[in-house]
């Protein structure tokens, strides 16, 4: 049961992902619906899937890094609703769901994750996660504003102004939807540092080095990008390299949790 | 049998300082379809008159008279110095042909703008008011609004942007989203700067006009609602722009990367668009390399204006097959509105003969009883109705045929059946039929009556 709705959750995410890129890459004046509707069957599922997982009622599905990837997965997917309800960004399902897919799919190697012993369990722990796993949202967010942007801007430099330079949104949309994202997600991954350490402190553990050396580079990356967009006046390509750049850092962060879970488990 | 013609002129066969003399305001539209109505044997006028075409479509039953009238009519205003040959014409489907044409967009100047299908309806709504419309005309034009839709609809024929000032503008609109409140600098006073920076203006931004002659800069500021600014503010009025205009006759590059580049560093950085017009140009390539700084020269653009002619064209070959398909429609219903007076014609010219023939057998028999003259009487219909049987359902079938139209034209010479008088007849076999354009009938056999 639980392994049939994973595929199917994986089969519809993969699929909505090949309608976001032909969307995007192809244009469509019938079937522009069609990307959304399969989507929200995706998510639909997945939301299944994570009910499944839960313990019992009312718990998070968070025991795990496994848990914690697929609930990033699902809250970008949510977030991307959201945005793309509100704001004229639809198109960035050809970035932002390919992300899901990914997450999502690493999620399912977690069988070999081990769990979170309970001994390290604490509120203080689920509010690490929680504030983390929003901050991820909000950066995926910006990141594939980021791309987004410099795909646009490349195409406008280049001149190749039919297509896909069409269908994506304007640099300024881009550039405000990432600046907006990130000042969002800073708050929560500062949050998210500090209970971490705090944490960390308490339980006294010291094995972590690796995943918060990466998460404090990103938290250096974020902090500069906003910085130098507000006092510098920055704007456009850096700003956007600078977002993506922090977005695969904390990517890492996530990473090193997963090959530290699996190895702790084998 | 009655039938379409087109006589006219476009920008295809004659410039514009002969097309000007031609042209027909919209106001004068249905007062010019009346004096042609009332001096011509047309039944059905109606003139298209655009910048760039004027053209008189009339039906007649005698079609080569009628566009002998027709040209006339177009030609009596041609400047002396013409030729007739400016004019073209055209007789039977290949009128229908061209007006679906033309309401598609696909015989335009440029292919695919959207204007010409609200001319063609104001010239349909000028020859209803006049009422010079009928039955044939109507369906015509209504068809052609509905081919132009499929056109518009089904191909990609009205695509992107193809003059070098609305690219400009949606070139703006892809850097900066909003243009409202965003201002655009005007540098020189070549005309092309001034139309981009005019359609920019449209969208909604501030224009500021800059010029080494402040005079002209205030007259140009004038003539569309910009500021004029003093040259030597150039520094601190590029630092404000979003969008920058440069169209100088200087030899020299004016935008130069040092001067450029404090420019950007007082701007903080914020995203400018550079739209070169000017050739020589007046941008140095180099500015073009700098971060959020986006260059277009003249070249640019008109590659852009024609890439998208190009995929136009493409789509143009899309749209002819939908106006043949539209035309066939159109000709299964003409032969439909032949059919039925045909098949009536038919069956009262046999039934004649057989009475006749009845009428002329029965005295030479004798001793009939009245049942005897029944049965001869009904051996005569029924005669002719089985040798009509045949024929008539293979009219029918005909009809919706393409050679359908031959064969009720053979049918009609075989037996020698007299055309109807059109105009007054016709309209009465359709109505009901056809509910569209039932209405026009009636409105056209009133003027066109009088005007015999």
């Amino acid at each position: 049961m639980k392994a049939g709705l994973f595929i199917a959750t994986a089969i519809l995410y993969a699929l909505a992902c090949i309608l976001y890129l032909l969307l995007l890459t192809r244009g469509s004046d019938k079937a522009q619906r069609m990307p959304g509707t399969v989507f929200v069957a995706a998510l639909g599922a997945h939301l299944a899937f994570l009910l499944l997982e839960t313990p019992s009622p009312g718990d998070l599905p968070l025991a795990d890094i496994s848990q914690i990837l697929s609930v990033s997965s699902f809250g970008i997917g949510i977030a991307f609703l959201i945005a793309s309800y509100r704001f004229d960004v639809t198109i960035l399902g050809a970035f932002l769901v390919p992300l899901s897919l990914m997450l999502f799919l690493a999620s399912g190697l977690g069988s070999s994750y081990a769990p979170v012993p309970p001994r390290v369990q604490s509120a203080v722990l689920t509010l690490h996660i929680g504030a983390n796993i929003v901050g991820l949202v909000a950066f995926a967010l910006a990141f594939a504003a980021g791309v987004a942007y410099m795909l646009q801007e490349r195409l406008l430099r280049r001149r190749q102004l039919s297509g896909v330079f069409q269908r994506l949104p304007s640099l300024d949309v881009l550039d405000a939807m990432g600046l907006r994202a990130v000042l969002v997600g800073f708050p929560l991954l500062t949050f998210g540092m500090i209970t971490g350490t705090f944490w960390l402190l308490r339980s006294e553990g010291s094995e972590f080095y690796v995943s918060q050396a990466l998460g404090l580079v990103a938290w250096a990356i974020f902090a500069s990008v906003i910085v130098l967009r507000v006092a510098a006046g920055w704007q456009g390509r850096k700003a956007a390299i600078g977002t993506m750049m922090g977005f695969l850092f904390t990517l890492l962060v996530l990473a090193g949790y997963a090959i530290r879970a699996a190895a702790g488990s084998a | 049998m009655r039938d379409f013609v087109v006589v006219g002129l476009s920008h295809r066969t004659a410039p514009v300082e002969i097309r000007e003399h031609l042209a027909v305001a919209p106001d004068r539209l249905e007062q010019e379809l009346r004096e042609i109505a009332a001096n011509g044997r047309l039944d059905e006028a109606l003139l298209i008159s655009t910048c760039n075409r004027v053209e008189l479509y009339v039906t007649s039953a005698n079609p080569i008279a009628a566009s002998q009238i027709a040209k006339d009519a177009l030609a009596k205003r041609l400047p002396e110095a013409a030729d007739d040959d400016v004019l073209y014409q055209e007789r039977g489907i290949d009128v229908v042909r061209h007006i679906f044409r033309v309401a598609s967009s696909l015989d335009s100047l440029v292919i695919g703008e959207p204007q010409i299908l609200g001319q063609v309806k104001e010239a349909f709504d000028a020859a209803k008011g006049a009422g010079t419309m009928g039955t044939l005309l109507g369906r015509c034009f209504t068809q052609s609004f509905a081919t132009a839709k499929r056109v518009r609809n089904e191909t990609g024929i009205a695509e992107g942007t193809v003059s070098v000032s609305s690219i400009a503008c949606e070139l703006a609109k892809k850097i900066f989203g909003n243009l409202e409140g965003r201002r655009t600098l005007l540098i020189g006073a070549g005309e092309m700067g001034e139309a981009a920076a005019r359609s920019l203006q449209q969208t909604g931004t501030n224009l500021h006009v800059i010029n080494r002659s402040e005079e002209r800069a205030r007259a140009l500021a004038e003539s569309c609602a910009g500021r004029a600014v003093p040259y030597e503010r150039l520094t601190t009025e590029l630092a404000d722009a979003d969008v920058v205009i440069v169209s100088t006759a200087s030899p020299k590059f004016i935008l130069t990367p040092e001067l450029m580049k404090s420019v950007v560093r007082s701007r903080r950085r914020r995203p400018l668009f550079i739209i070169d017009i000017a050739v020589p140009r007046d941008v140095d390539p180099r500015v073009a390399n700098m971060d959020n700084v986006f260059v277009y020269d003249v070249d640019d653009l008109q590659q852009v204006a024609e890439e998208n002619l190009a995929v136009r064209a493409r789509e143009a070959a899309l749209a002819e097959r939908i106006i043949e398909e539209e035309l066939d429609a159109f000709s299964a219903w003409r032969r439909s509105l032949e059919l039925a007076p045909t098949i009536v014609a038919l069956r009262k010219r046999f039934g004649q003969i057989a009475d006749e023939e009845v009428r002329r057998a029965l005295p030479r028999l004798e001793g009939l009883t009245q049942s005897d003259r029944a049965v001869v009487e009904a051996m005569g219909r029924s005669l002719v109705n089985k040798l009509l049987h045949e024929p008539m359902t293979q009219l029918k079938a005909g009809a919706g045929e393409l050679d359908g139209a031959l064969l009720i034209d053979a049918v009609r010479r075989l037996f020698a059946i007299p055309a109807e008088k059109p105009a007054d007849k016709e309209p009465s076999t359709q109505s009901g039929e056809e509910g569209t354009v039932t209405h026009l009938a009636a409105t056209a056999s009133g003027p066109t009556g009088e005007s015999k």
